[in-house]
């Protein structure tokens, strides 16, 4: 830890190139001291924890995507980044790129747009609304496992509610769980109507939070409740729309439980998390190929977060 | 200090960690280079060792049988008051349970005494030496190999050695809706051949009411293993001995067959989920599952329930049954003490009375000759037809069970043609490519010369 941590506030020299201007050094305090010691008590063993069980399997799996190495066996070759080079020159890539690409855009701008407009009947105030919004709330804190199962008995073609309702109407069940494409659908729509709850009350407390005395100044001023919408409340919402952005594109891209419940061999629904856990447990066991999917959907995540800080974060307004 | 951790900062650390996380999720043991997997072939002397007090059995409970299970647990302790066998609950399929043993197997901990594996996994398990040969327990506890289904137990044997040994071993059976048939003015019997069903499949579908006139089973569950059936029928395979044959004119033409019953001539359909499942609720008047699937069978549904040998094809019409289902294997990863203890757990599970027992109770077949089944075939003569058919039964290929990720790769490619309407050519051109990469990938370097 370097003296920077002194209470004082760090002023720069008002000449940037004065580079041998010499900086005040700062000493430790009594009261500096105190307050890192308190700091490491209350962060150190979190810092531990996090260390162990998050950035030393990181580095592992690093290590691991340049073996050759299976599942279960007790020894692997060192292939540098052949697993790499496998992933991409292989057929599979486009495709679980592709996958992984429409399921995280379809399921994020789904789950916020529905979420907006939910959050914005919720946010009327009418009969009903506490109830409403449990309602909305519940899936999202329901087991991924339960709920996809409860739609799979919707979805079957078979024996399935949808099937009985679609053979009411003198049609048949499309092939929900069989047919590839359909199958990307089906998870995707109970993806959304399951998270959905989340960004609706994330964008409540937003819409809850927004200053009254603008909108009845648009009011005055003769806007309509659309115009007011697009040009005071959604902007004023960026910051809630920013956050959402992020923390619903990073769990997208981390699906899991729904996909695996679903559709087991992942045919038509194998994102790069699914893939990786495919190609390591799934069947094949090739733990060296899946540690390297595993990294390239690391990178991918880190790009996105940080593109997302660079550049999306200013269009928000913060105030 | 300050900690300024403002808003940005947090949605930074937030993505981080997110990234971290789904990077440490895939993560694993570590390991050494240095080659590829060895196996442990070499006899294990256990003279002189003395059972381990404790063990755990990870079974997925094949055939719903958890209950016999646990009864046999007693009788063993019983006999055995010094050791105690845990069952636990390690998947919900053979393919879970090969999940939590390989990743035990890559922890170097946790290991079980006796494990559940299925046809596809013991290979495997072979390859990485996370088994140990059977041979010098049976000799040791005296076990009278020659009394087992031979065909049972020669599945599990390979360079010389048996790695695992019978448990819920199973072939497909075709089922049928007797009512339907008797409705359609069919025998009361399995067709001989699939060109004799399809000739009876449009009366079926005519007079029964039914969605489907036969449904071929879930692709996510075992596609490859009864499609066999099919290819072999009609000359074709997915492999012979380690050459990829699925894209054969012979293998080609099954699956067109195949394709055509429910596309062109639209009296088949493909389960979702469990063929069983969707045969006993009337969704078809007939399929194939696995005669672990007879019991639940035969309490669920609610009509006559028939069974009969596989269909044959027009270049063969008989051995066109594959053998399936579960064995029991011992880890190399844990003591000889606790070896030999699952040796005796393995001897009493395997004996006459036991398989009997487990038969009866789930509709696996007998693994033992001298098994005297006349009790249940009097309570369930269904049962009988199981046993029956072993006589014709053919050893899988191997391309479906020696080579990892192969089912999963048939399952797709039939998917493609059952449910896409894929061409058939060109989908197994891109199979015969797939499984010959992990041939040459994953198991032609492990076998031995």
């Amino acid at each position: 830890m370097t003296r920077q941590l002194s209470p004082r506030p760090f002023t720069r020299p008002a000449d940037p190139g004065a580079g041998t201007a010499k900086i005040p050094r700062r000493r430790w305090t009594a009261r500096s001291r105190r307050d890192f010691f308190v700091f490491l008590a209350m962060a150190l063993p979190n810092l531990v924890l996090i260390a162990v069980f998050t950035y030393r399997p990181l580095l592992s799996n690093m290590y691991y995507s340049t073996l050759d190495w299976t599942l279960g066996s007790p020894t692997a070759t060192v292939v540098g980044l052949d697993n790499y080079v496998t992933f991409f020159s292989s057929s599979d890539a486009p495709k679980v790129l592709g996958t992984t690409a429409v399921f995280t855009l379809v399921t994020v701008g789904g789950s916020m747009v529905l979420g907006l407009l939910v959050a914005l009947a919720l946010n009327a105030k009418v009969r009903g609304t506490t109830f409403a919004r449990s309602a909305v709330f519940a899936p999202y804190v329901l087991s991924g496992v339960g709920v996809g199962l409860v739609w799979l008995f919707i979805f079957d073609p078979g024996y399935g509610v949808l099937a009985w309702l679609l053979r009411g109407l003198g049609q048949q069940s499309p092939q929900w769980i069989n047919d590839p494409q359909l199958s990307l659908v089906m998870v995707i729509l109970v993806y959304v109507w399951k998270n959905l709850g989340y960004c609706a009350v994330v964008y409540l407390a937003g819409l809850q939070s927004l200053p009254k005395e603008v909108m009845e100044a648009a009011s005055l001023d003769g806007a309509n409740g659309f115009r007011r919408f697009m040009a005071i409340s959604l902007p004023l919402l960026s910051p809630t729309t920013f956050f959402l952005l992020i923390t619903t594109m990073l769990s997208s891209l981390q699906a899991f439980d729904l996909i695996r419940i679903m559709t087991p061999l992942g045919t038509g629904t194998s994102t790069l998390i699914y893939e990786a856990y495919l190609q390591a447990f799934g069947a094949y066991n090739r733990a060296g190929y899946s540690a390297a999917i595993s990294v390239v959907l690391f990178a991918i995540l880190l790009v996105i977060t940080v593109l997302q800080l660079r550049f999306v974060e200013r269009k928000v307004h913060y105030s | 200090m300050t900690l300024h951790l403002d808003r940005r900062h947090f949605l930074g650390l937030a993505g981080l960690t997110a990234s971290a996380a789904a990077l440490a999720a895939c993560g694993g043991p570590s390991t050494t280079g240095g080659g590829q997997a060895t196996t442990q072939a070499a006899d294990i002397d256990f003279s002189g060792v003395k059972p381990a007090a404790k063990i755990d059995f990870w079974s997925s409970h094949p055939g719903q049988s958890q209950d016999v299970e646990k009864s046999l647990i007693e009788k063993f302790q019983a006999k055995n008051p010094g050791i105690t066998v845990n069952l636990v609950t390690a998947g919900a399929n053979y393919e879970e349970i090969a999940q939590k043993f390989q990743t035990a197997q890559a922890a170097k901990s946790g290991l079980p005494g006796v494990v559940v594996l299925s046809d596809v996994w013991w290979f495997r398990y072979y390859t990485n030496g996370s088994i140990i040969p059977v041979d010098s327990l049976t000799k040791q506890l005296n076990m009278k190999m020659d009394d087992f289904q031979q065909s049972l137990v020669d599945d599990y044997k390979y360079d010389g050695k048996h790695w695992a040994l019978p448990y819920g071993r199973s072939t497909p059976l075709f089922y049928y809706n007797k009512d339907h048939f008797a409705a359609a003015g069919i025998p009361d019997r399995a067709p001989k051949t699939w060109d004799e069903f399809g000739q009876w499949a449009p009366k079926l579908k005519a007079s029964s009411g039914a969605q489907y006139a036969y449904i071929y089973p879930a692709l996510a569950g075992y596609a490859g293993w009864t499609l066999q059936n099919m290819l072999w029928g009609w000359g074709g395979g997915w492999s012979k001995d380690w050459d990829i044959t699925c894209d054969s004119p012979e293998s080609v033409a099954a699956l067109q067959w195949a394709q055509d019953s429910i596309y062109k001539d639209k009296w088949a359909g493909v389960s979702s989920k469990e063929a069983a499942d969707d045969f006993s609720a009337g969704l078809t008047s007939a399929t194939i599952a696995s005669t672990g699937s007879l019991l639940g069978i035969l309490k669920s549904a609610k009509f006559n329930v028939g069974v009969g040998f596989l269909p044959g094809g027009p270049k063969a019409t008989t051995n066109v049954c594959p053998t399936g289902g579960a064995g029991l294997g011992i880890p190399s990863g844990i003591t000889k003490e606790e070896q030999l203890a699952a040796g005796m757990f393995l001897d009493f599970v395997t004996q006459p009375e036991s398989t009997v027992e487990f038969s009866a109770a789930t509709g696996y077949m007998p693994i033992r000759k001298s098994a005297d089944m006349s009790a249940v075939l009097a309570k369930t003569p269904q049962i009988k037809t199981a046993v029956d058919q072993l006589a014709v039964t053919k050893v899988q290929d191997n391309a479906r069970v020696f080579l990892p990720g192969a089912d999963q790769e048939m399952a797709k490619a039939a998917a493609k043609i059952l449910t896409q309407q894929g061409d058939v050519k060109s989908t197994m051109t891109d199979l015969k490519s797939t499984l010959q990469g992990i041939y040459d990938h994953d198991v032609k370097p492990k076998l031995k010369a």
